[in-house]
């Protein structure tokens, strides 16, 4: 509307008069407030159609104006659109462009941006790694002395790897203590030590335990080298034109070496050392001396078994030699492990168990060769451990106690060997029937007899085969004695006391037991107690020659054997007297056997008018019992002859006043007075040659003068001359007369009739008026 | 006095030296043996008490020796026995031969009714027999008697051959004391009725011949 009224005031204004031109003018120009004012300027000149008109015309013109511009400005307008048009695509095009650029700038900043990062973190690990060498640069010696350390553990360079630990405690480890391995380390060191110190003790043990095995060796080789030395010794007393010295200094010498070389003492003195270092020395020689007292004790302990062979007492002595042997060892290069103290104490202590164990074993042994050899052995033993400077004085006293065992055992065997030659031998005499056997058996047994000498061959000896055997046995008995004292430094007479002593104990108690015993045997005959007392007699005379044998390897002259030889004839003696009694014995036995086929009638009527079977075939025994016998010496004989007189006189006497017996008739005592009657005559038909008329007789006067009493009923006598000696009835005690008299009495008892009688009446009463005044004399005989 | 025993019988051993009569006697008498010959010495006896059928019987057994030095000793025994033992070696020909001579002397000095008994001893030694049992056997039916082959080292046949002469002796004595005792006294008292006069059946009264 406006533009409208703008174009109305410009109309008017040109065409009506100049008023209305300034009026278009107005409202064309001035603003919308004024178009109020124009308005009113119009209407009041009344000009308003004039002005419409102009305004009209106004219009037209601007109508026109429009028209004009427009087609002015058209081609313009096409042109510019058609410009943005073009503008619109650039722009789009523009803007693609920008896109992708944009894009590729993007991508290649990511991987700048990337890079960049990688730099920060390259810069990060440099930076790190260079601190990290320097921090290893600073733990790296730590380390390496430490591995250092482990690999001198493990090379067992103990000493070394306590130098190292040192170093590593005080000088590295502060370097670095803010590290975690230092602690640890520094925590190890203490462990690393007892480490060192119990591995250097494993060592040690090791050695122990080597030693231990090798010590026999030791022992065995110095034994060795002792005996080579002596040997030479003697060869240098034997020879004393070699010079000595050089022979047994190599001896020593190589003694020395061998017991050295033989062990490695290295580990001892490292292990000292090390100990010494850690400053323990005391605790590890107390240790050490604690170990090898133990080890002692166990080398000390005796094998079980050890009686049994050479070779377990060699191991034994070789083990506590080669014992003392390192100790000496140790004593001398140890700085001190083992003192002089030390090891004489130790050594005290051994001496007594050895001595102990040596001398309780030697008692099992029964060998004599063993004994000789476990002498030998501990004679070495000495030896070698007097040179190494041990005191045996006590060894040398058990020499002399297994001496004595050594006899005991020597008698042992000779108890065996005599009982063999005992129960071989037939006790028939030696038949001879060449030069040969002869010269064999005269080789043997020293026997003289010129009248025998001469006699023609076959011939007899009078001994038997036992009796060479024996003498030789005896030698050799001596012999074996001898052995013993062989390098004990003996003196001459001490040598000779103990040969006297051994061989008097030898004769008197062993072999006299074996005799005894042979005599216990049942099957031994008389004959063999014959030959036996014979032999023992031969054996007796060679006595004299045992002293010279022993004189002669002894070589002590013949005057100090003199008291020997007094003791010396008695040892066959008492085998001789064993065997004397022993034939006694022997026929008194085979008296019994007779006397127990005793079958007595003790109620017969009258007697038989002969002596007793029992009594007749004792007789005939006897009789040709000492026929037989011609070759028993005639002293010999004559004490068995007697014995047995003695015997069978005292067994009838014995029967008649046996408790057993309780009558005897008239008739039995007269069968009795036979059978004395029979052994009477035996007696006195001098069975045996040399005994004084009568001597045999003798021993049956009690019975005889007890049966003659009876038999005569010479009681008158025998009252009237009781208590002399010359009496006819001496010997007949009141009691023995009083015992056979009851016995009588009861026999009388039975006989029924006898009381009718008046001679029987008279009989009986006489009878008891005899048993009454025996009884008194019996009694006044014991008051006596 | 109560009497040890109830019979007592007196036997013999003959035979050559060395066939091991007392190696007999003592395997008997003491159940031993010994390897070592030892020879006898003219005479020697044992005694071994034995029980026959409840009687308590003792056998002195008298050991001669073979050797003919001591013949005229051993012969005085012969009259005495109430049983002989013949031995011989059955390794030994020879001893076995000897038999004969051997009954011979017992025909020529032993009572009549002596009980005899032939034994070959050493039976164990087989590999060394001469004399082969049959033999024995046939010697022995010969002269009516018994035979035995014993050992006296592995102890063969020794107790029942002497137990045997011992029964035999019995058997023959029991007989006579019934014959003695023939007209009949009312029993029970036989043995001592026969007593006082102790004729045949006693060896006594054989010793009293001697």
């Amino acid at each position: 509307m406006s533009r409208l009224s703008l174009s109305q005031i410009q109309n008017v204004l040109p065409n009506a008069a100049p008023k209305h031109e300034h009026l278009l003018f107005e409202i064309e120009s001035t603003d919308t407030s004024s178009v109020g004012l124009v308005i009113r300027a119009i209407y009041d000149g009344h000009e308003h159609q004039k002005f419409m008109e102009k305004l009209d015309e106004r219009v037209k013109s601007h109508d026109k104006d429009i028209e004009r511009m427009c087609n002015h400005h058209y081609q313009g307008f096409i042109d510019s659109i058609r410009e943005l048009l073009q503008v619109r695509t650039q722009a789009q095009q523009l803007n693609t462009v920008i896109l992708e650029l944009d894009k590729r700038i993007s991508a290649t900043s990511a991987s700048v941006i990337e890079k960049g990062e990688e730099l920060v973190k390259a810069r990060k690990v440099e930076s790190n790694m260079a601190a990290a060498v320097d921090s290893l640069t600073m733990c790296l010696p730590v380390l390496a002395a430490y591995a250092k350390l482990q690999r001198q553990l493990k090379d067992k360079r103990y000493y070394p790897a306590l130098k190292t630990l040192e170093q590593l405690e005080h000088h590295d480890l502060p370097k670095v203590t803010n590290y975690r391995f230092s602690s640890q380390i520094t925590q190890q060191i203490p462990l690393l030590r007892e480490n060192i110190k119990d591995a250097s003790m494993t060592d040690l043990r090791d050695f122990l335990e080597n030693i231990r095995k090798y010590s026999p060796k030791i022992g065995e080789v110095a034994m060795r080298h002792t005996a080579e030395q002596l040997v030479s010794e003697a060869e240098i007393i034997g020879r004393k034109k070699r010079s000595p010295q050089t022979n047994s200094l190599t001896g020593e010498a190589e003694e020395e070496l061998s017991a050295q070389d033989l062990m490695d003492f290295s580990p001892v003195y490292r292990c000292m050392h090390i100990y010494t270092v850690l400053r323990e020395g005391d605790t590890f020689k107390a240790y050490y001396r604690q170990q090898r007292k133990q080890q002692a004790r166990l080398v000390l302990q005796p094998p079980i078994n050890m009686h049994e062979s050479i070779t377990e007492y060699q191991s034994y002595i070789h083990g506590i030699l080669g014992f003392f042997v390192v100790e000496d060892h140790i004593l001398n290069t140890g700085n001190g492990l083992a003192t002089r103290s030390y090891l004489e104490e130790l050594w005290s202590m051994a001496l007594s168990k050895i001595v102990n164990a040596l001398r309780s074993h030697s008692a099992y042994c029964t060998d004599a060769t063993l004994i000789l050899k476990i002498k030998n052995l501990i004679m070495l033993f000495n030896t070698t451990l007097r040179n190494y400077g041990f005191s045996v004085g006590q060894l040398w006293d058990l020499l002399q106690e297994i001496r004595v065992h050594y006899n005991e055992v020597l008698m042992q065997h000779w108890v065996q060997v005599f009982r063999n030659i005992l129960d071989e031998d037939s006790f028939l005499p030696i038949q001879v029937s060449s030069q040969a056997e002869y010269d064999h058996v005269l080789g043997s047994f020293p026997y003289q007899d010129e009248g025998w000498q001469r006699a023609e061959f076959p011939k007899k000896f009078p001994f038997s085969a036992m009796v060479p055997k024996v003498y030789q046995q005896v030698k050799e008995f001596i012999y074996a004695c001898l052995k013993y004292s062989e390098d004990l430094n003996l003196t001459q007479t001490e040598i000779d006391e103990m040969i006297c002593k051994s061989t008097n104990l030898l004769l008197t108690r062993t072999f006299s037991g074996c005799l005894s015993s042979l005599f216990r045997k049942p099957s031994l005959a008389l004959l063999q107690v014959v030959q036996i007392i014979i032999n023992t007699g031969y054996l007796e005379n060679s006595t004299k020659y045992l002293e010279e044998f022993v004189s002669n390897i002894t070589g002590t002259p013949h005057e100090g054997q003199l008291s020997c030889a007094g003791v010396q004839s008695t040892m066959f003696r008492v085998a001789r007297d064993d065997a004397e009694k022993q034939i006694c014995d022997k026929l008194k036995h085979k008296l019994d056997e007779f006397l127990e086929l005793e079958n007595y009638d003790w109620n017969l009527a009258e007697p038989q008018g002969h002596a007793s079977g029992f009594i007749t075939d004792l007789i005939a025994f006897l009789q040709s019992t000492f026929t037989c016998f011609t070759n028993l010496p005639e002293e010999v004989a004559q004490v068995a002859c007697k014995s047995a007189c003695s015997h069978i006189a005292k067994a009838i006497l014995g029967i008649l006043i046996s408790d057993d017996v309780k009558q005897i008739s008239m008739g039995a005592l007269q069968q009795v007075n036979l059978d004395t009657i029979q052994c009477e005559q035996f007696a006195a038909s001098e069975p045996v040659l040399g005994l004084p008329e009568g001597t045999l007789l003798q021993y049956f006067a009690q019975l005889r003068q007890l049966l003659d009493l009876f038999m005569s009923w010479d009681w008158p006598t025998y009252f009237h001359d009781y208590g002399q000696d010359s009496s006819k009835y001496n010997l007949v005690t009141p009691n023995m007369a009083v015992l056979l008299l009851e016995k009588l009495r009861e026999s009388d008892k039975k006989t029924v009739f006898s009381v009718l009688k008046k001679s029987e009446r008279d009989k009986k009463k006489l009878l008891e008026t005899v048993l009454k005044q025996l009884r008194q004399l019996a009694m006044t005989t014991q008051q006596q | 006095m109560a009497k040890t025993y109830d019979y007592l019988f007196k036997l013999l051993l003959i035979g050559d030296s060395g066939v091991g009569k007392t190696s007999i006697l003592f395997r008997f008498s003491e159940d031993a043996y010994n390897s070592t010959f030892i020879s006898t010495i003219g005479i020697d006896f044992k005694i071994r008490n034995i029980e026959l059928d409840g009687k308590k019987i003792k056998l002195q057994i008298w050991d001669t020796a073979g050797q003919e030095r001591f013949r005229t000793i051993t012969t005085a025994y012969y009259r005495g026995a109430m049983g002989i033992m013949l031995v011989y070696d059955v390794t030994n020909e020879k001893s076995f031969e000897n038999l004969k001579n051997w009954i011979r002397n017992i025909e020529e000095n032993a009572s009549s009714d002596v009980e005899r008994m032939i034994l070959g001893n050493k039976c164990e030694l087989t590999e060394k027999r001469q004399v082969y049992k049959e033999r024995g056997e046939q010697l022995a039916v010969e002269y009516g008697i018994k035979f035995m082959e014993t050992s006296a080292k592995s102890s063969i046949n020794v107790e029942e051959a002497f137990y045997t002469l011992a029964r035999d002796i019995k058997a023959k004595m029991e007989k006579k004391l019934k014959e003695a005792s023939n007209p009949p006294k009312g029993g029970g008292h036989q043995l001592k009725s026969s007593e006082p006069q102790r004729k045949p059946p006693s060896w006594i009264t054989r010793c009293s011949i001697l």
